[in-house]
């Protein structure tokens, strides 16, 4: 097999190709699907649609928070104000998303609106205030938790219970929850009526906004950034806009996670640990997922591989018998060792420079 | 309580508007099973029965934030209370997990514990919010969840807790009446605060201001935040010192340790304190109460985690229990401090001296934790 593609390299099929660039990426997916499979092996209720149901649950906020911090690491920057974002958002939302459906709706646009605007002042910030991301976004991150705790001073609100229910269940009990579909007996539907409905929106917010900008100018212009800027300018490709838009996106995601994070606790709460848990989780969740620290290296989806493969080290816990006060001690070796395997190609190189390619 | 309020009309509202048919734990009238253990909070306080199930049970602790004194103590008093014999027989299985300042997560593993089948799941919330879904599905499959320390605000589930907003109360009078006792009714006080964004933090706070606000004063209250860590206490507190001066008094909700000894590093006079039950805290006020360091100690006991475990047990077994359960405050003030007894000269500053509760059968007391992690060391 290896002899065929050596000899034929111009034919190799795509998704060889493919997998060729994306190691990380791939062997992420992989390790992924090993984590869960076993994992619900194990369970006494694996491959059952409610343990499904509760694990997506438990990712959405993870898994937007990391594809917000994979914007900002693609362009080689980093940025620290994620999990304050989304705490952010969260509190505004959980003052805002209740009453008729249409406040509802309304509430969760702005909701989102706002943490795309505060991704948007981060990006002005470091494009036009030219200041490392790192700092400045260690700045703005504060002045999000103190927005945050100015509007919940403390934990609370009232956010529509229908809504968190509908959401944070599968498809048939949006359906039932909204009478949408025959309350979800239609039969075309039922295929597809045991997904849960966290994935959809995962699955749907990706396919709607990183897919079709990864495509664009602006969108590649991120990881000729991240590769070499000095390069991408010279080769005139527009830097500050896709530098701008990539903050913007990062708040977007952020923006998300943070309304999920609402719908699904019902409640706002600025909670500061949580925030810096989030910020500094979406970090490992990106080079988990693939993506290079040092830029221009992986894609969003990654990240959202990451952060699955995160939270599915720490399902183990509640399956398997270990001593609770060494759980943190597991879950860092594991994640080390998977960080590492990320990197174990390097002990095979020849010549360096293959390392760059 | 403004919020418990509308938690509960939200949660009513949700019972009424729900299509779905579940079960949970039936509303009776009291009193209830071994009244002197399971105290009801207050003469309003409804009481709970679900239906009996045949033990031996499965129980999960889902615990949040690790990595203080406190939580390690509380985890270790949880295992060691599944060995005792009085309950040995009547667990199955029995977990703990810590998921770390992480709602989602947390939310997670109760639900997993749930889809696993579990009888009872006992956890200190991250957040007093957000419980709605798990609730509702652990009526559904007829489980049992004993929120404790921190509490939920909802009156939905059986909880277990020492009053909050009392220990606030009792630190803000007794600070008031040593201050009086010097002839002060007016003046400036350092509060040291714990965990932002949790219940307890919030409760023993609005009781320190309750007290406060209701005398003439005025006092000016600076409060900083100090985690509940002995470390971060002693920062925040030498920072309030280098910014203010002096203060007439300090209430400490936790880390007291560290907020005396930072008192002491910059030669601040000797002023009354309201602290929480660390060790390092009784002995130093043991040390320096002749000198006006007049202290008192209020401790929330890692043993509360032995408590609800006992009340979970005891709800699966279809006894009558109350939504919720007051286990006193242990309360000790400088006058009454004696080593050995309510604190080890021996032992180390950041373990919590109260541990065990005799009414509950809870007898683990700290020394015996600390005991027994030095032979497992050695």
């Amino acid at each position: 097999m290896s002899a065929v593609t050596a000899t034929t390299p111009p034919r190799a099929s795509a998704l060889a190709m493919s997998i060729r660039q994306n190691r990380g990426f791939y062997g992420a997916v992989l390790l992924l699907a090993a984590l869960y499979l076993v994992y619900n092996f194990i369970h006494p209720r694996g491959f059952s649609a409610n343990v499904f149901i509760a694990n997506t649950n438990e990712s959405v906020a993870l898994a937007f928070v990391a594809m917000a911090q994979a914007m900002t690491v693609i362009v080689g920057g980093l940025d620290l104000s994620v999990g304050a974002v989304m705490t952010l958002t969260s509190c505004i939302a959980s003052e805002l998303v209740r009453g008729e459906p249409w406040q509802i709706i309304l509430g969760c646009l702005i909701s989102v609106a706002a943490g795309t605007g505060f991704g948007l002042v981060n990006g002005l910030v470091i494009v036009y205030g030219r200041l490392q991301p790192i700092i400045a976004t260690l700045a703005t991150g504060a002045v999000a938790i103190g927005l945050a705790l100015l509007i919940r001073p403390q934990p609370g609100g009232e956010v529509d219970l229908d809504l968190n229910w509908a959401v944070t269940n599968s498809i048939k009990d949006l359906a039932q929850t909204y009478h949408l579909f025959e309350d979800g007996e239609a039969g075309w539907l039922q295929p597809i009526a045991w997904v849960p409905v966290p994935l959809l929106i995962l699955v749907i917010i990706t396919a709607a906004v990183w897919i079709p900008f990864r495509r664009t100018v602006t969108g590649r212009t991120l990881y000729a950034i991240g590769s070499s800027e000095g390069a991408a300018y010279m080769s005139g490709l527009p830097i500050n806009r896709a530098k701008l838009w990539a903050f913007t996106l990062a708040g977007f995601f952020a923006g998300c996670a943070g309304l999920y994070l609402a719908i699904q606790t019902g409640s706002g709460n600025a909670d500061i640990p949580q925030a810096g848990a989030y910020t500094l989780n979406s970090i490992a969740a990106v080079v988990l997922g693939g993506i290079s620290l040092l830029g221009g290296v992986g894609t969003v989806i990654g990240a959202l591989i990451g952060a699955l493969i995160l939270r599915a080290i720490s399902f183990y816990f509640r399956i398997l018998s270990i001593d609770p006060l060494l759980q943190p001690l597991v879950e860092g070796v594991v994640l080390l060792a998977a960080v590492s395997l990320g990197a174990i190609r390097t002990l095979r190189v020849k010549n360096r420079l293959e390392l760059f390619r | 309580m403004n919020v418990l309020r509308i938690a509960s009309a939200a949660i009513v509202g949700l019972l009424v508007s729900t299509s779905l048919s579940y079960a949970g734990p039936k509303v009776v009238s009291g009193p209830g099973a071994d009244p002197t253990c399971f105290a009801p909070w207050s003469a309003e306080t409804k009481y709970f029965q679900w239906e009996a199930k045949p033990g031996p049970y499965r129980i999960a602790v889902v615990n949040g934030y690790v990595g203080n004194t406190w939580r390690i103590q509380m985890i270790k008093t949880a295992k060691a209370f599944a060995e005792d014999p009085a309950i040995k027989d009547k667990i199955k299985e029995f977990k703990v997990v810590s998921t770390g300042t992480d709602a989602p997560a947390q939310l997670g593993a109760i639900e997993d514990f749930i889809n696993q089948g579990f009888d009872a799941i006992v956890t200190i919330a991250v957040s007093p919010e957000g419980f709605d879904r798990v609730i509702r599905l652990a009526d559904r499959e007829n489980v049992v969840i004993v929120p404790f320390d921190n509490i939920l605000d909802t009156d939905a589930v059986m909880m277990v807790n020492e009053d909050q907003l009392q220990m606030g109360r009792d630190w803000g009078n007794f600070v008031l009446k040593e201050l009086a006792a010097k002839g002060k009714t007016s003046g400036k006080i350092l509060e040291v605060r714990g965990l932002a964004g949790n219940s307890v933090d919030r409760d023993r706070s609005i009781g320190i201001h309750e007290v406060f606000d209701a005398t003439p004063g005025p006092w000016e209250i600076v409060q900083v935040v100090g985690n509940w860590d002995d470390g971060t206490a002693q920062k925040v507190t030498a920072d309030a010192l280098a910014v203010h001066g002096t203060f007439d008094g300090v209430i400490t909700q936790g880390g007291s340790t560290g907020t005396v000894q930072a008192l002491l590093d910059a030669k601040h006079p000797f002023v009354p304190v309201g602290g929480e039950a660390e060790n390092g805290f009784r002995k130093l006020v043991a040390a320096h109460s002749a000198e006006g360091l007049t202290g008192l100690s209020i401790g929330q006991s890692p043993g509360l985690v032995a408590i609800s475990m006992k009340a979970a047990i005891s709800a699966l077994e279809g006894n009558v229990m109350p939504q919720l359960i007051s286990v006193p405050l242990p309360s000790v003030d400088y006058t009454a401090l004696k080593d050995g007894e309510n604190f080890w000269t021996d032992l180390p500053d950041n373990f919590f001296t109260v541990n065990e509760f005799p009414p509950c059968g809870v007898n683990i007391s700290g020394p015996a934790i600390m005991a027994q992690t030095e032979e497992n060391v050695q």
